[in-house]
């Protein structure tokens, strides 16, 4: 046994629970109905939005059951059920050894407001929010968890890894602060290979080179569903809302990957039925629209919702709750345990965008070319307020993007609903100069022609 | 820690070892036929041997010895890195799925058949031309040379290999001028139209070496993955090698007894030749090669020389920089170890006097179009998404008849409630 899982797994640290008091009680049952009824609120607006596919129903029920009837992941009863956060906890570890991932990172306003009060005035909503919920004890998908894994991504993730091991079994996944080197992503094999006995502990089930095979090929053949969905959402008019594909990614986080692969399955074949009837969900003019920086974790999806229902497309998201969570395939290059071992390493740690890595140059480039498969007219950079690293990357983009052409606008907001007019206004006429922008290339182009 | 502190001293040692072993190669008996007059050597004119006559058999002796004491050495490698990793603190709970042979499954999910196979199948044509084509052909006396490792081929022959003046460029020069021009002519123009395409489709060597590490991709045997730095140390002995071929005929040494093809073409066309050194770096290149994929070809002289001239060749790796995600996968999957193909930002031609053209790091790429190999400008082979995860066809063939089959059952249950 490895020493230091043992000090990095505090077994056992979950104090007695003490009755609660009526009070405490009367306190829960508010926070319930209240989170329930945003939730509820927010699944409304999205099911409104013109041009959900049938196919989405699946989706919606799952974001339903989870966040307003407060269910559990559908499994079968003895399934253990391992928490993550962020993309880079290899979810074919966790599925090898028989248990169900479940990607905790949470967008709830009304546990932001309780956890306000629990961690520091300047740490991210996102923290805020699992800290919440983690306090109020009412969510069964943080209260089942037989374990969570925490990578160490940035400062505040790691403080929350502190806090919640106080409270449930806690991994904290080391994440390498640059990736270029070969000793690295060496690194990052031997990290894995320390992980596996703390996930085997969880289930008593050993993570073997054949189980572990089955799990790859699971997950490979959701990503090979996502990459045909990626290509009906290249399409011109788009085929499906991308506040619609958002919420799909979001509710990947509640699924078993088999039910999550079928699902998307049935939503393809929808969506290559709607591109031979030519049954699009936007117009020619509609401004196409990219998302990239910080999480949209459902039910905080407002700035999608707004770009859409302010007659923008969402063609595209570079975000981590979004389509880069299932993007870059696992690459097996050599079959023997070791390898298998190496190519989930290499597949969670090298492509990956995000903002923690020294050197993220990278993350322009995939931007880049999103930009031209997805014709995107305007770029939408998220921050949540406190997410400074995505913070930081934000002048690089605009630099780039200036070169390109290609409009850029920095929407800051936070877990709650205040902000809302004024994102409102800031996003529609953003909107208004992308539609005024077109009208003076289409313009000059006819002078052109004309001459 | 420790190891990398011996590194370097190590690599040194081997340097100077290698240098002394090809210079006292000839004192290194590994097999021999005796002088008797039924031994053949490699200026014999082309023998009529029939296949699998005794001669044959008796031929290939030397090869089947060295191929049965390179299986001996794989299972002692086994051994002892099964006793390193139960020593190991943290590795030691792995002992069993890292050294065992118990896994079946295989990850299906990727492509099966495709370029790759196409690649195969030119190998084995070209193993089979290269040793038996000589017969085919005739003999003509020319100088026409391609640059391969093919020792029946230095018959005086239509087309030779370039090897063997290589590698006595002493006795190229005492050659008269004619001949030399044809030499390098002709050398040029296979090193223009081929490259180092020879190494990954033509070499006999590469097949070998291949087909040792699609044993152990079958067997799910874990390999040896070297980093940037390990392969950084391989140059010094890649240099001593060039050196060692090109200079051993003016010191009066011959390389052919020290390099590890001797024993491999002509055992396999009929001829019987005694075999001294070179029997032992063969066991060396089949050991190497059955735990990290072309382990020789990362050394090979002759390969490395080719690979000067890649900026004038025809064949060429190109890169589309912005759709590359760096996923690292290419550098995973080529066995040259090459960084700078997944690192490479800006040139679009990402060839090095290191690729051997395998076409693997194609193969192994997720993103549209982002490698590709092309000749004289033209992209005939590229990455692709869609064909990279085409395994999962089945899976969704699957998946497909399974909802038919709950859909057909489902309104038989309904009507029963």
């Amino acid at each position: 046994m490895n020493l230091n899982n043992q000090e990095n797994i505090k077994k056992n640290s979950r104090p007695p629970k003490k009755e609660p008091s009526p009070m405490e009680v009367r306190q829960r049952e508010r926070f319930v109905g209240k989170s329930a009824r945003v939730a509820a609120k927010y699944l409304r607006r999205l099911t409104e939005l013109k041009g959900a596919p049938q196919a989405m129903k699946p989706f919606f029920q799952v974001l339903e059951d989870i966040h307003v009837n407060m269910k559990n992941v559908e499994q079968p009863t003895d399934t253990k059920i391992v928490g993550t956060y962020c993309v880079m906890v290899p979810q074919e570890l966790i599925y090898a050894a028989g248990a169900q991932p479940v990607k905790l990172c949470s967008g709830s306003y009304s546990a932001f407001a309780i956890g306000d009060d629990l961690v520091p005035r300047d740490a991210c909503p996102l923290v805020k929010s699992v800290m919440g919920f983690q306090a109020m004890g009412v969510m069964p998908v943080y209260e089942d968890c037989s374990l969570m894994v925490v990578p160490i991504t940035c400062d505040c993730k790691k403080k929350m890894a502190g806090m919640l091991a106080e409270r449930v079994p806690t991994y904290s996944l080391h994440v390498p602060t640059s990736k270029s080197d070969d000793d690295d992503m060496e690194q990052v094999v031997s990290e894995f290979y320390q992980l596996i006995p703390a996930l085997e502990a969880v289930t008593g089930q050993a993570i073997t080179c054949d189980s572990l095979a089955r799990s790859i090929d699971g997950m490979g053949f959701a990503q090979y569903q996502m990459s045909q969905f990626a290509a009906y959402k290249k399409h011109v008019p788009a085929l499906i809302q991308g506040t619609h594909a958002m919420a799909l990614m979001n509710a990947f986080s509640y699924m078993p990957v088999d039910r999550f692969s079928e699902q998307l399955h049935r939503l393809n074949q929808e969506l290559g039925r709607r591109q031979k009837e030519k049954q699009f969900v936007s117009m020619d003019k509609q401004p196409r629209i990219m998302v990239t920086g910080s999480p949209i974790i459902f039910p905080n999806i407002k700035i999608p919702l707004l770009i859409e229902e302010m007659g923008g497309i969402l063609v595209g998201d570079e975000t981590c709750m979004g389509e880069r969570a299932l993007y870059d395939p696992t690459v097996v290059v050599d079959q023997s345990f070791d390898g298998l071992l190496r190519s989930l390493a290499n597949r969670y740690t090298r492509p990956c965008t995000c903002p923690t890595f020294v050197d993220n140059s990278q993350r322009i480039y995939r931007i880049k070319q999103m930009i031209a498969d997805h014709q995107v007219q305007g770029v939408v950079y998220h921050v949540l307020r406190g997410c400074l690293v995505y913070d930081f990357e934000y002048q690089t983009l605009e630099e780039e993007l200036g070169q390109l052409g290609i409009p850029v606008i920095r929407v800051e907001s936070d877990y709650n609903e205040e902000d809302i007019e004024q994102l409102r206004i800031r996003i529609e006429a953003f909107i208004e100069l992308i539609k005024l922008k077109d009208l003076a290339i289409k313009k000059q182009k006819q002078e052109k022609a004309n001459e | 820690m420790k190891l990398k502190k011996y590194l370097t001293p190590v690599v040194v040692l081997i340097c100077v070892g290698l240098a002394a072993l090809a210079y006292f190669a000839y004192n290194l008996v590994f097999y021999d036929y005796g002088a008797g007059a039924s031994s053949f050597s490699l200026s014999d004119q082309v023998v009529d041997t029939p296949l699998f006559s005794m001669q044959f058999l008796w031929a290939m002796t030397p090869f089947l010895i060295i191929i049965a004491l390179s299986i001996l050495c794989i299972l002692l490698c086994l051994w002892l890195r099964k006793r390193i990793i139960k020593k190991d603190p943290v590795m030691g709970r792995f002992v069993s799925e890292r050294t065992g042979l118990s896994g079946t499954a295989a990850v299906t999910g990727q492509r099966k058949f495709g370029f790759m196979t196409i690649r195969w199948l030119i190998m084995i044509g070209s193993f089979l031309a290269l040793i038996y084509g000589g017969k085919l052909l005739g003999q003509w006396y020319s100088n026409l040379t391609i640059p391969i490792f093919a020792c029946p081929y230095n018959q005086q022959q239509l087309i030779g290999s370039s090897c063997y003046y290589l590698a006595h460029l002493s006795s190229l020069f005492a050659l008269a001028w004619q001949d030399i021009a044809i030499f390098f002519v002709s050398l040029m123009v296979s090193l223009v139209v081929l490259g180092r395409l020879i190494c990954g489709f033509l070499c006999p060597m590469g097949l070998l070496q291949d087909l040792a590490h699609a044993m152990r991709q079958g067997l799910k045997i874990e390999g040896l993955s070297l980093n940037e730095k390990l392969y950084s140390r391989l140059k010094p002995i890649k240099w001593t090698m060039l050196l060692l071929f090109l200079g051993m005929s003016f010191v009066g040494g011959n390389f052919c007894n020290f390099c590890p093809a001797l024993t491999v073409s002509p055992a396999f066309a009929g001829f019987r030749v005694s075999v001294f050194l070179s029997g032992f770096m063969m066991i060396l290149v089949l050991v190497s090669g059955f735990f990290k994929r072309r382990f020789f070809c990362n050394i090979c002289p002759l390969g490395y020389l080719m690979g000067l001239f890649h900026r004038i060749s025809l064949f060429k790796i190109k890169k589309d920089c912005q759709s590359c995600t760096e996923c690292g996968a290419c550098y995973e999957a080529c066995p040259m170890g090459i960084k700078e193909i997944y690192t490479e930002r800006e040139k679009t031609d990402v060839t090095t006097a290191d690729c051997i053209m395998c076409g693997a790091c194609i193969d192994k790429c997720p993103e549209n179009n982002a490698l590709s190999m092309s000749f004289g400008g033209i992209k005939f082979y590229r990455a692709s998404r869609k064909t990279f995860m085409s395994g999962h066809r089945k899976t969704e063939k699957k998946l497909i008849r399974r909802i038919r089959k709950r859909e057909k059952n489902e309104p038989e249950q309904s009507r029963k409630h």
